[in-house]
């Protein structure tokens, strides 16, 4: 004689398991909720993309280059096409040789920085960052700085909207 | 004779509790990961905020420092996501010659800070130490 035991899990069982498993279900649920909050509150680090830190780097030895005893932020480079704006910086800055030189960022193409060299108004060098957010300037007046000229604010925001880069850098004295 | 059965519940048990366990496990690793990344992120923005501040500070007149607790003077907008947070310069004269302004930022009630402290000194020159 042959007795199969054939059966499924009683109703209990059952219950016991997915009660397990609920109780698992919501430890997950309570780790990805922590994550997603995070990530909600904190812009994208967008420091951490080469290009962009190699952007805000040069605008930053440019404009420490900058010349001090007079306007480092010309309105416009004459003979050339570029006025100065919140999406272009023209900065009178210095080579390495320390000859004058004028830095032009443009800003003003959506995921591209660019930034050309001129000496008498003859483009030198012409560099380009690609994947980039779109970046802002502005000028800041100097109410309490003695001799020394206005600042510039660079600014980007990630694909939410949500403010990632604010750097300002004044000129220094040399 | 055949012997033909399912699991037990005791072997669907055990097989649940260790898969229970490797992805708890796994999913508190990324979470740690996540929490270390925003942290690190954080860190970022306050540093970005401090080193505003700096450059704000060094170009103000030696003499124009008067000992006391301020406010920020440039924008706080880049560490809103750190809010509630407790932003201050603090000057001090530890002699005639120098002062010193510390700028902090404070965030998760006190528990992460990022300060740094500019020493001025009055030079007569360029204003620029």
């Amino acid at each position: 004689m042959v007795r199969q035991r054939d059966r499924g899990f009683t109703l209990m069982e059952v219950v016991v398991v997915i009660a397990i498993f609920g109780v698992f279900l919501w430890i997950i649920v309570v780790l990805t909720s922590d994550m997603r909050t995070w990530e909600k509150k904190m812009p994208v680090n967008l420091m951490s993309h080469p290009m962009v830190s190699a952007v805000v780097s040069r605008v930053r030895k440019d404009v420490l280059d900058a010349c001090g005893d007079c306007n480092p932020f010309p309105e416009s480079l004459g003979g050339t096409e570029w006025s100065r704006g919140d999406r272009v910086l023209i900065v009178e800055t210095m080579t390495d040789a320390g000859g004058d030189v004028y830095a032009v960022w443009d800003f003003s193409k959506p995921g591209e920085v660019t930034r050309m060299t001129f000496i008498a108004n003859q483009e030198q060098s012409r560099w380009t960052a690609h994947g980039t957010p779109a970046f802002t300037v502005s000028y800041i007046p100097p109410p309490e700085i003695k001799k020394d000229p206005d600042a510039i604010e660079i600014k980007a925001n990630d694909d939410k909207g949500k403010l990632g880069i604010d750097q300002v850098y004044f000129p220094r004295a040399h | 004779m055949q012997h033909r059965r399912g699991f037990s519940l005791i072997e669907v048990l055990i097989a649940l509790a260790i898969l229970a366990v490797v992805i708890t496990m796994t999913l508190a690793m990324f979470t740690m990961r996540a929490k270390r990344m925003a942290a690190a992120n954080e860190t970022m923005l306050a540093w970005q905020a401090i080193s505003n501040e700096v450059e704000y500070w060094r170009h103000v007149p030696y003499d124009a420092l008067q000992k006391g607790t301020l406010d920020f003077k440039s924008s706080t907008e880049i560490i809103g996501p750190l809010a509630p947070y407790d932003a201050k310069v603090e000057i001090g004269d530890p002699n005639d010659s120098v002062k010193q302004v510390t700028i902090s930022i404070k965030w998760q009630n006190g528990k992460r800070q990022e300060k740094i402290t500019i020493n001025r000194v009055h030079t007569g020159g360029n204003n620029l130490w």
